[in-house]
């Protein structure tokens, strides 16, 4: 059975269709491994080697990578939810009514963005913590930490936009007390608000800027600079693992 | 790690992989399940159990689908899901009271269910396919179903007029404005009136602190074990207007003190001339020729007063003025004499009409009243008061104005207090989260907030300024259902063009006959054009039915035409100008537009029509049932033995061939007469005469006072 597979396997990488694919053949070398991280979009960020030491549970606690993940599945999650969302009023809210008692595991779809959300800002939190505890901060990883506290008022700020979507009570009053303390920002502050919520009171307008931030602006944003923490985690010599032998880092 | 050992895999964590990938494929697994069993679905199948245990199977299943249902009006804003599992709302033989609820077919109502949805009568949360989410508060909505006995409360967020189908609404509505709630609430559709309650400026001069004291301690409403309303120990079916307001002593002494020191123009005692005081002062019966001529005036088709007789005391008559059974010990004998005589000199917006007086009459009903209307006992409970003292006086002004008194009573130089209390034209849909419930225990829910707000105003807020009111149950369920219906203005544009507005019918005739109907306040009883009191005909097409010189007659004299009705229109002592102004303008100008005037005539109408009219009127349409002419016939309807001389002929036509399209509503039977016919039975009731001189007429006036006398005395 298993040298089935194999032979199947192998008959398959000779096909021109896999070759024209994947450019190299099986990479049982050092040199042909590390050329297929390089040559590959989506690994080509990532060191084409690694410490043993720096895979450990203790290393990371994969906070980072969690919250990645946790990325991706609001992504996919939010995609859906867009397909049963209007950001009108007051038809946002009626979405949340049909989500709750029509779509087929409508309640579920919600409650895994919003607690994935809540959680992502959990880990995020947690991330910058341990980065910080471990001294990830200094050089050469300056950039990098700036790059993660960009990612983490991302983060916030998603979090934030998407309160108001359901237009209920809560996420009116939220939005309308988060922007009244904003506008005691000097000189701009008012400005800010008027700008951020397209009028003086929290509407429609507020709505669907909050919405188009939600689901374009800031998705985009955060890809880019994930791409960026990414590429720099690898450029910057991998994970600061504290030695146990030697004390360096 | 080496090349070749990777891709090896401990068994301990192959095993964890393992048990962590069944937990969260059993995680996953939950949505869709829960998805299977939602509550609809269960009913979805329980209607076609139930369809299937019935012999019309067929027709009850002939729109069954097994998915949501839902009614969709996007322009009233509505969703309604409720019909996927109030399944049988539209089949008819699912109406019986066997058919297990949510299955039951919807009462005959005058709107279509598919056309209308459910919510925009029955509020809940239409969009909710949850048993506990569609008809209760939860968390993330507030207005649950509206109980069955409130919910004609739906109807009035629509239809602002009073319709026969809402009984409970209208009467609530009209106690709120009985009971002048828009004197301090500003109410949705009910007007606040000009000055509510009666003017204080002079009333120093009208009553005494201590009655003022005992007045505002207990406005005569004594509240019974079971909850009827009950005055000076009698049964009364309408509460008095002025509310209790719970006041302390130190503020019953020192309101009443400020309200006594209010007589700015003081009542000069009326000076009877000596030739009356020579000829009645000394009479034995002085007192008993008082109360007869009381009664021929009809006093009590608007005031009633209690009556014993045979060891029973009842209340009789009328509830357009106060009740009259002990006010000789209320007011004063010269602001009586000078009521009496000229109402609107002291009250300008007063009902009472202004009678024309004899100075005989007039000394006789008064001693009348002072003699028997009294009761010496009704102000022992009041403390010795004395003076009013200056500083009683200023604090008595200050309680004045806290709790609100100006609302509703004029005071001469003193600003009315408008929106004293909270805004309630939205009240009915307020949520429960803005309520305030106090320390009460009562459930947290609009309604009981309402009717205990209302019964007592303290038990959800001590500090209430609001005076209690002591209504029945039925009336308390009643101002409930009225306030229910306050919604505020509709949420939608489409719902606005659905709303029913308040009909605001206003009758203001001018030139002299103007003055006439106002001295007599015509409209107390009578309606002009929508306008008016209930208690009496409509007058507004008079001049279609009745002729000239019959209500001319009837003014000068009423007579009555339905004997058996208790309220009589009053004896108003007209002089000759005065009546022949009214029945000029009545039969001038209050005209129906489907009575075409002169377009039958006596003349023509011959003896032999009159004869089968007869026939006609006594064998085939059995009239007499109904209608007395001579001796028989029955009191459902009016007297026709004056006929000939009270109406006129083309308005009897008209009536008869469709009495609904004259007056909407009348009880009189459309009978699908032939137009010979109805010319016939014309000609026969034109011919029935009561006397013919004007001397005959005034006897037969005299009679029918008398009698009305003895019926009023009877009841």
């Amino acid at each position: 059975m298993a040298t089935t597979l194999h032979s199947l396997l192998d008959q398959l990488r000779e096909t021109r269709a896999w070759k024209s694919v994947f450019r190299r053949g099986p990479a049982l070398t050092n040199r042909t491994r590390s050329q297929a991280v390089f040559g590959n979009l989506f690994l080509h960020w990532m060191p084409v080697k690694v410490r043993e030491k720096s895979l450990a549970v203790r290393a990371s606690y994969y906070l980072g990578s969690i919250s990645f993940l946790l990325f991706l599945a609001l992504t996919i999650t939010g995609i859906l939810l867009m397909f049963y969302y209007h950001p009108a009023v007051p038809q946002a809210y009626r979405d949340m009514k049909d989500l709750r008692f029509v779509v087929s595991n409508g309640v579920f779809l919600r409650n895994a963005h919003r607690l994935a959300a809540q959680l992502m800002v959990l880990l995020v939190f947690l991330h910058m913590f341990h980065v910080f505890y471990r001294g990830g901060y200094k050089p050469p990883h300056e950039f990098n930490w700036v790059v993660g506290v960009i990612l983490l008022l991302v983060t916030l700020f998603l979090s934030y936009t998407g309160y108001l979507l359901p237009w209920d009570q809560l996420a009116f009053w939220a939005i309308t007390v988060g922007t009244n303390i904003m506008s005691a920002m000097p000189v701009i502050g008012g400005k800010l608000r008027f700008t951020l919520l397209g009028g003086n009171l929290v509407g429609e307008n507020a709505l669907l800027r909050f919405y188009v931030m939600h689901v374009v602006v800031l998705p985009l944003i955060a890809f880019l600079f994930i791409g960026i923490h990414f590429w720099r985690v690898q450029k910057d010599g991998g994970l600061t693992v504290r030695s146990k032998d030697d004390g360096k880092e | 790690m080496a090349p070749e050992e990777m891709g090896k895999v401990s068994y301990r964590m192959r095993l964890v992989f393992a048990v962590c990938s069944l937990l969260f494929v059993a995680t996953l697994a939950v949505s869709p399940v829960k998805d299977l069993l939602r509550e609809w679905k269960h009913y979805k199948r329980g209607y076609l159990n139930l369809a299937r245990s019935r012999p019309d199977t067929k027709r009850l299943i002939a729109d069954f689908r097994p998915d949501l249902d839902q009614i969709w009006i996007p322009e009233m804003n509505v969703v309604d899901r409720c019909t996927s599992c109030h399944q049988g709302i539209t089949q008819a033989t699912l109406a019986d009271a066997n058919v297990p609820q949510p299955y039951r077919a919807h009462p005959p109502i005058p709107h279509r269910v598919k056309e209308w949805g459910c919510t925009p009568c029955h509020r809940g949360q239409g969009a909710a396919t949850e048993v506990a989410e569609a008809h209760e508060t939860t968390l993330a909505w507030e207005q649950p179903i509206l109980p069955g006995r409130y919910l004609e409360g739906a109807c009035g967020s629509c239809h602002r007029d009073a319709r026969p189908e809402t009984p409970k609404l209208n009467r609530g509505r009209q106690l709120l404005e009985s009971h002048n709630c828009a004197g301090c609430h500003h109410l949705q559709d009910i007007q606040r009136a000009a000055m509510p309650g009666p003017d204080l400026t002079n009333v120093g001069t009208k009553v005494s602190r201590a009655w003022i004291y005992k007045w505002l301690k207990e406005p005569r409403t004594v509240l019974d074990d079971t909850g009827s309303v009950k005055v000076n120990g009698y049964e009364m079916e309408e509460s008095p207007r002025m509310p209790q307001f719970r006041l302390s002593e130190k503020e019953l002494t020192n309101l009443s003190a400020y309200l006594s020191s209010l007589r700015s123009h003081p009542v000069a005692p009326y000076k009877f001339s000596p030739a009356v005081l020579a000829q009645w002062s000394k009479r034995p019966d002085v007192v008993d020729q008082g109360e007869l001529r009381f009664r021929q005036m009809f006093c009590s088709t608007c005031h009633s007063f209690a009556v014993t007789r045979a060891g029973e005391t009842k209340m009789i008559g009328g509830e357009i003025g106060p009740e009259l059974t002990k006010v000789a010990s209320k007011v004063n004998p010269d602001w009586l004499v000078a009521w009496l005589l000229n109402p609107q000199a002291y009250l300008p917006h007063s009902k009472m009409p202004r009678y024309e007086w004899s100075e005989a009459d007039l000394y006789k009903v008064t001693r009348y009243i002072q003699a028997k209307l009294t009761d010496s006992d009704l102000l022992s409970t009041v403390p010795q008061l004395g003076e009013p003292a200056k500083d009683e006086i200023a604090e008595g002004k200050k309680t004045f104005l806290e709790k609100g008194c100006s609302s509703c009573h004029a005071i001469e130089g003193m600003p009315p207090q408008k929106d004293f209390g909270p805004d309630l034209s939205a009240l009915g849909s307020k949520n429960v989260s803005q309520l305030e419930f106090g320390k009460s225990t009562i459930p947290r829910n609009l309604i009981s907030y309402i009717q205990s707000k209302i019964t007592d105003p303290s038990s959800v807020n001590q500090a209430a300024r609001m005076p209690q009111y002591n209504f029945n149950a039925a009336d308390l369920d009643a101002i409930t259902t009225a306030l229910l219906a306050m919604t505020g203005p509709p949420p939608t544009s489409a719902l606005q063009k659905l709303t029913v507005p308040r009909p605001n019918p206003q009758f203001r005739p001018a030139g002299e006959f103007a003055q006439v109907y106002e001295r007599y306040q015509c409209a107390d009883c009578h309606k002009f054009n929508g306008f008016g009191g209930d208690l009496a005909p409509d007058l507004t097409y008079e001049g279609s039915r009745a002729q000239r010189q019959w209500i001319d007659s009837f003014l000068k004299s009423p007579q009555t035409l339905r004997p058996t009705l208790i309220f009589r229109m009053p004896q108003f002592n007209m002089t000759d100008r005065e009546a022949a102004i009214l029945a000029d303008y009545l039969s001038m100008v209050m005209q129906s537009p489907d009575v075409r005037p002169g377009s039958l005539n006596v003349k023509d109408l011959t003896p032999a029509q009159a004869a089968l009219g007869k026939q006609l009127y006594e064998v085939k349409y059995q009239c007499q049932s109904c209608h007395t002419i001579g001796s028989g016939g029955g009191y459902v309807g009016p007297n026709l033995n004056n006929a000939g001389n009270w109406l006129k002929p083309e308005w009897v036509a008209a009536w008869l061939a469709n009495p609904q399209a004259l007056i909407p509503g009348t009880i009189e039977p459309q009978r699908s007469m032939t137009p010979q016919e109805i010319k016939a039975i014309t000609a026969y009731l034109m011919t029935l005469r009561q006397g013919g001189g004007k001397a005959a007429q005034k006897k037969a006036a005299v009679q029918g006072m008398s009698r009305g006398g003895n019926g009023v005395a009877g009841q």
